[in-house]
């Protein structure tokens, strides 16, 4: 049925009214779920690792620490300054390593090369390395995420 | 070659107008006694949303000894609307039992098993059964204080059979004692073993009530008048799906408002728990349980307990055979059996809690 001076129908009307009820319960259904689906990223606030087991004598030196589920790298600049990495290749989420003979960073999946400093030099890694800020205190080395350091 | 729709082309392949058609034509009598129809599709939502919560947890639950217990943690803190889920999960259990009891004893008291039905109502017994096996293996994944000390009474019942006693409770927990190797095996059952039996058998169930049509009661058979009825689509089928907003509304206010929770962990040497009980779907029979002596005239009365326990799930599922006269006077004490098997349920579940 159709008043003269209507747009639409009865019908429609109401079809539109159920309709339009219908998809809202259903989004407020589904959007729980999706929610549930994805976990909570979990990368950690910071890591505190023992000074006396990341000593890194000379130059150039390193070592490997678990940044969450990701490896890290600790490095010993030239200047005597420590520098963290996430060791992840930014291409395809490889892990790298640290050639120190090279001075590079190397991922072995795809042949991406870093510099010392995480830049990306060759291959197909598109972006550098992430960089994690260092703060030593005494006796305990923490690692920050970049720009959360207070 | 001449043009078809679409439509037209899916339907020379797959042939589904037939289903179509039937649904069209359906239609479902129209009687005092219609609104027990409803408490079979209610199972169904219930077991839908078990499906869907089930494979939700199942992303994050972790079947081992030293994982199960934290891994529900997790899901209850650390997952976004893990709790809700979890405890929609539980609740949703909750009302599908309930309403497994409230359909069977309906029809039950209908009589709606009466020739040709009498395989749909033994595939409902058998459906009964998986029903309680869900809901048994399910309390012990937690692996919480509760769940533990519940799977260790519930396994050693059968324990108590003449001969294969020992034997069923070795295989229920897969060794001699409760152990992770239990939670595993539970796992297993619960979301592989319990869900592919149970949509076996709902599927043969379902056919048969499409195939005799819906049952009606005794009494409007007598009148010997044609019954007024409702097409199933739309008619029918808008009233049920009224039905299942209010369930669905009271199963969401019921697991926001009393949500689930979590025990102690479990600990395999540990004393039970002080008012350990199992579901309330058990309690009868463990109030039944807990009345038998120890022994009668020198057999152990835990023996004669479950034997007789037996006895009444052979004749529950040959009802249909034996009833065999349903308007007659053997079928009146049928339907009185039927109500007092609820007085006796309902006492014996409220003994046990008071």
């Amino acid at each position: 049925m159709k008043l003269k001076d209507s747009l639409f129908t009865r019908r429609k009307f109401l079809n539109t009214l159920i309709g339009g009820w219908l998809t809202a319960l259903g989004a407020t259904i589904i959007q729980p779920v999706i929610k549930f689906i994805f976990p909570p990223y979990r990368e950690p606030e910071e890591v505190i690792l023992p000074a006396a087991d990341y000593e890194l004598p000379g130059p150039n030196s390193f070592k490997t620490f678990p940044w969450g589920s990701k490896p890290g790298i600790l490095k010993r600049n030239d200047d005597g300054s420590l520098t963290a990495f996430v060791a992840v290749c930014t291409h395809l989420d490889c892990n790298v390593t640290y050639l120190p003979e090279q001075r590079k960073f190397y991922c072995a999946c795809h042949d991406g090369w870093y510099d010392e400093n995480g830049i990306n030099i060759a291959g197909p890694p598109p972006r550098p390395l992430r960089r994690l800020d260092v703060i030593v205190e005494g006796e305990k080395i923490i690692i920050r995420r970049k720009g959360e350091s207070a | 070659m001449p043009k078809q729709s679409f439509r037209e082309w899916l339907e020379t392949r797959l042939g589904w107008g037939q289903i179509v058609n039937f649904l069209q034509k359906k239609e479902v009598p129209r009687h005092k006694h219609t609104l027990w129809y409803y408490t079979g599709s209610a199972i169904l939502i219930f077991l839908v949303i078990q499906i869907i919560t089930g494979f939700m947890l199942l992303l994050y639950y972790k079947p081992t000894l030293e994982k199960a217990y934290q891994s529900v943690t997790q899901i209850m803190t650390e997952v976004s609307y893990g709790w809700v889920i979890r405890s929609l999960h539980h609740w949703s259990a909750t009302l599908m039992i309930a309403f497994v009891f409230i359909h069977l004893l309906s029809l039950w008291i209908l009589k709606a098993y009466r020739p040709p039905r009498e395989l749909t109502w033994m595939s409902g017994v058998i459906l009964l059964f998986l029903t309680l096996a869900f809901g048994f293996t399910g309390y012990l994944l937690p692996w919480d204080e509760l769940s533990l000390a519940a799977t260790k009474v519930g396994t050693e019942i059968p324990s108590t059979i003449p001969l294969i006693g020992r034997w069923v409770t070795q295989l229920l927990r897969g060794g001699a004692d409760v152990t992770g190797d239990t939670l595993t095996r539970f796992f297993g059952l619960h979301v592989s073993i319990l869900p592919l039996s149970l949509i076996l058998v709902l599927g043969f169930h379902l056919y048969l009530i499409q195939k005799h049509g819906m049952s009606v009661p005794l009494r409007e058979e007598k009148q010997n008048r044609p019954l007024p009825s409702y097409p199933f689509w739309p008619n029918f089928l808008l009233r049920e799906s009224v039905f299942w907003l209010i369930l669905l509304g009271s199963l969401i206010t019921l697991s926001l408002f009393l949500p689930r929770g979590l025990g102690q962990p479990a600990d395999l040497m540990a004393p039970a728990p002080v008012g350990v009980r199992p579901e309330w779907y058990f309690l009868f029979l463990f109030q039944t349980l807990k009345l038998f002596p120890a022994t009668i005239l020198g057999i152990p009365g835990d023996t004669i307990a479950i034997l007789l326990v037996m006895v009444a799930v052979g004749l529950f599922f040959f009802l249909p055979l034996l009833d065999t006269d349903p308007a007659g006077r053997k079928g009146k004490v049928i339907t009185w059996a039927a109500v007092a098997f609820i007085v006796y349920a309902v006492v014996m579940s409220l003994w046990s809690v008071l």
